[in-house]
């Protein structure tokens, strides 16, 4: 036993250096994309200390409403362009309908509310766009499907073009959001917001506009995940489970963090892959990727209640 | 106090006029999944089961002449709201249609107090078919064992003896339902069994899975799928190039949907069937007339051309089989779920019975007695060819003697371990 712990997985990365750039290669991916997740619940939450329940409904809602302009016969682009409105006029709604009448409730109250959001567009969903699973329309948006194909050290590396693209464009988003929230006036205020809401208010900073713009924000981080994910294995339902994967995310990283967000899921991303190759599927009989990364998150907040990344909250009593 | 007696006489109207309301239709609800994980599989299969029903209602106005009340109570795949959903419709229910392996094991031990027939047709516990031990259930026209043998059968035992099969599975009731069975042809054949559990939550996301198949290097991959777990796992297998015509999923995992996901790169890929899409079937020509073109149904041409719409209407056949030989049986057209169940018992879907019901082709014939609700009937490989799966074998059949005994001896374990159990003679 000891041996398949300590060195039998050692052994198996040296001896197949191409298939352990494999599994971090999918690990990577997948870490993104939980990063991805991961960071539409922090902006929420650093801004408005709601903990969005509605993330993962949200991605299944902006690939099904992306697919379905699509099928109606609107032009691919046209179609991502049109979604960022539905997104836009949810977020406009849900400030309007639903967060602004619970403004200075509890904050279980407002978690409460993102669950009903979730629940309603469920349905709203499933009445507009039926619960058939859509194929992702890849080709029409130029996302390449092929492969590239390395042969380290004599061995077999593939990388799925989508993959790469999907890589791409999730790094390009986060830098995009990184430069926004620190380089512009309206990201500083969601940030002054987060920091301090009664210093942000006294200074003029609006709520409302600041909470519809992290929704839409939120809105277009969802679109993005449910493009990359939907290129994988088709638009259905489904998608939202893997929302959930950001939840150990958060505890890792911290849930104001932003930084937390990203290195978080790249570690959960990278580790859980590692460990379900090398020591899960060995071992344990496989599937360890359900719990390993609550089970990582929960020794680290042991250590560290706030995260990795979270800043440590001081109260007076 | 006069207006209260008022109150009172017409509400004893209303419950005297209701129970007569009732007893001119027969209530067979479907535990039906249309939302969540799952809905992309069952939707399809709804719709049929739905439209054969509806058609019968409206071509001979229902069977016997009694209307079928064909009401949907929706579990998305969820046991614990399928169990809520059984609790609520089982008072007027004279079948309940579970739909998930899940479900019909949490219904299950409630059925010999219930006394209500359980149709679970290709799914559930697959030693069900034992009807002298669980003579409320029924898991017609085959079982996942039935399903496990005719793979292995169609790879054949010289290309298997010394091999390595994985076998990629949903880690729920569902995907470990054929395990016992596989784990003894393993031993009896001599190939190497390789389990990989997916989670319910990895199902769209099993690179971890097709890097260890990548790793592990096996011959074949039997894929026991469902819902998103297919397309994900078809779309792995793709981009880790394992050849398509070494992978052979169950009957859940032969959707015609999640296959166009990956079209010609699906091409070989291999799922074992009791049901096929005949379209130009006399049953389809009246579906069309009296459903389609009356705006009844809630499908659409092409999915109504696939696999799983096919199934939903053999399915839906099956019941209302059964319906019809009790009513026959007990000289009444309002039949009890009593009676259903002695109707379910003496199914003989003969390729005779088959063509008067406009059906040749879209299942094998099958008999069902007391002793044995499954029927066994048989399946065949359906092959994908990029753009719709096609039949490519003769019917295949499950090995009974290797099946019986097993069936046997895990009913009998069930019974014990949940005595007092009544079990039948079947005389």
């Amino acid at each position: 036993m000891l041996n398949q712990i300590f060195v039998a997985p050692f052994v198996d990365m040296f001896a197949a250096p191409d298939f352990l750039l494999q599994v971090l290669w999918e690990g990577l991916v997948s870490g993104i994309l939980y990063a991805l997740i991961a960071l539409g619940f922090v902006l929420i939450f650093r801004s408005s200390r709601i903990f969005n329940f509605a993330q993962g409904i949200m991605v299944v809602f902006a690939a099904l409403t992306l697919v379905g302009l699509y099928e109606m016969g609107v032009p691919a682009w046209v179609s991502v362009v049109l979604t960022l409105g539905v997104m836009f006029i949810l977020a406009v709604s849900i400030e309007k309908i639903v967060l602004r009448p619970l403004v200075g409730q509890p904050d279980i109250i407002l978690f409460m509310a993102t669950i009903g959001i979730t629940l309603f567009l469920i349905g709203l969903g499933e009445i507009i766009f039926g619960g058939e699973n859509k194929v992702m329309i890849t080709e029409a948006l130029g996302i390449p499907t092929g492969s590239v194909v390395f042969e380290p050290w004599g061995g077999l590396l593939i990388l799925e073009e989508k993959d790469i693209t999907a890589v791409g464009v999730a790094g390009m988003l986060v830098v995009a959001l990184l430069l926004f929230l620190n380089k512009t006036r309206m990201g500083r205020a969601i940030r002054a917001l987060g920091d301090d809401p009664q210093a942000a208010l006294s200074v003029g900073i609006s709520l409302q506009t600041i909470w519809v713009l992290v929704w839409f924000i939120a809105g277009i981080i969802a679109l993005v995940t449910g493009v990359a994910w939907g290129a994988r294995a088709g638009v259905s339902f489904a998608l939202e489970v893997i929302a959930y994967k950001a939840l150990p995310v958060l505890m890792l990283g911290g849930l104001e963090s932003i930084t937390g967000a990203i290195i978080g899921g790249l570690m959960i991303g990278m580790l859980e892959k590692l460990f379900e190759i090398y020591w899960g599927q060995p071992i344990l009989g496989g599937n360890t990727e359900t719990w390993f990364a609550f089970v990582l998150a929960l020794i680290v907040l042991l250590f560290r209640p706030q995260g990795l990344f979270g800043e440590k909250i001081i109260e007076r009593v | 106090m006069r207006h209260f007696t008022r109150l009172a006489a017409l509400a004893a109207f209303g419950a005297v006029l209701g129970t007569g309301t009732v007893a001119q239709e027969l209530y067979a609800p479907n535990l039906a999944y249309r939302t969540g994980p799952f809905a992309a599989t069952g939707i399809p299969l709804m719709n049929g089961q739905r439209d054969y029903m509806t058609m019968l209602n409206a071509r001979d106005g229902g069977i016997g002449g009694v209307a079928i009340n064909f009401e949907e109570c929706e579990t998305g795949y969820s046991t614990e709201k399928g169990v809520e959903c059984y609790e609520k419709t089982k008072g007027q229910a004279i079948v309940t249609q579970p739909w998930s392996t899940g479900i019909t094991l949490q219904v299950l031990p409630k059925s010999n107090v219930d006394q209500i027939p359980i149709l679970a047709p290709g799914y559930g516990f697959s030693p069900m078919a034992d009807g002298k031990v669980f003579q409320w259930a029924f898991n017609t026209p085959a079982s996942y064992w039935d399903a496990a043998s005719m793979m292995l059968e169609y790879i054949g035992e010289e290309n298997l003896k010394g091999k390595k099969v994985a076998f990629l599975h949903l880690d729920h009731p569902f995907g470990k339902e054929p395990l016992p069975l596989m784990e003894k042809k393993a031993a009896d054949i001599g190939f190497e069994l390789l389990p990989i559990p997916v989670g319910l939550k990895e199902m769209q996301n099993q690179s971890a899975q097709w890097l260890q198949i990548r790793r592990e290097r096996p011959d074949y991959v039997i894929m026991w799928g469902w819902g998103a777990m297919n397309a994900g796992a078809i779309t792995e297998a793709v981009k880790t190039r394992f050849p398509m015509d070494k992978m052979i999923g169950v009957w859940w995992a032969g959707h015609d949907a999640d296959l166009k996901i990956v079209g010609e790169d699906g091409k070989g890929y291999k799922s074992i069937s009791f049901s096929y899409p005949v379209l130009d079937a006399p049953l389809m020509a009246d579906i069309q007339k009296y459903v389609v073109d009356e705006g009844k149904t809630l499908s659409n041409e092409e999915e109504m051309q696939g696999v799983f719409y096919s199934r939903g209407l053999v399915i839906s056949m099956i019941l209302a089989e059964g319906i019809k030989v009790a009513q026959e049986h007990a000289g009444t057209a309002e039949i009890s779920p009593s009676d259903l169940r002695w109707g379910l018992e003496n199914l003989n879907i003969t390729e005779a019975r088959l063509a008067e019901l406009g059906m040749t082709g879209m299942v094998p014939p099958f008999q069902t007695t007391c002793a044995n609700h499954t029927g066994h009937s048989g399946g065949w490989m359906l092959e994908w060819d990029g753009e719709k799966f096609q039949k490519v074998s003769d019917l295949l059949q499950a090995e009974a003697e290797v099946i019986a005994p097993l069936e046997a001896q895990m009913a009998a374990e069930y019974a014990a371990a949940n005595e007092p159990w009544p079990v039948s003679a079947c005389n």
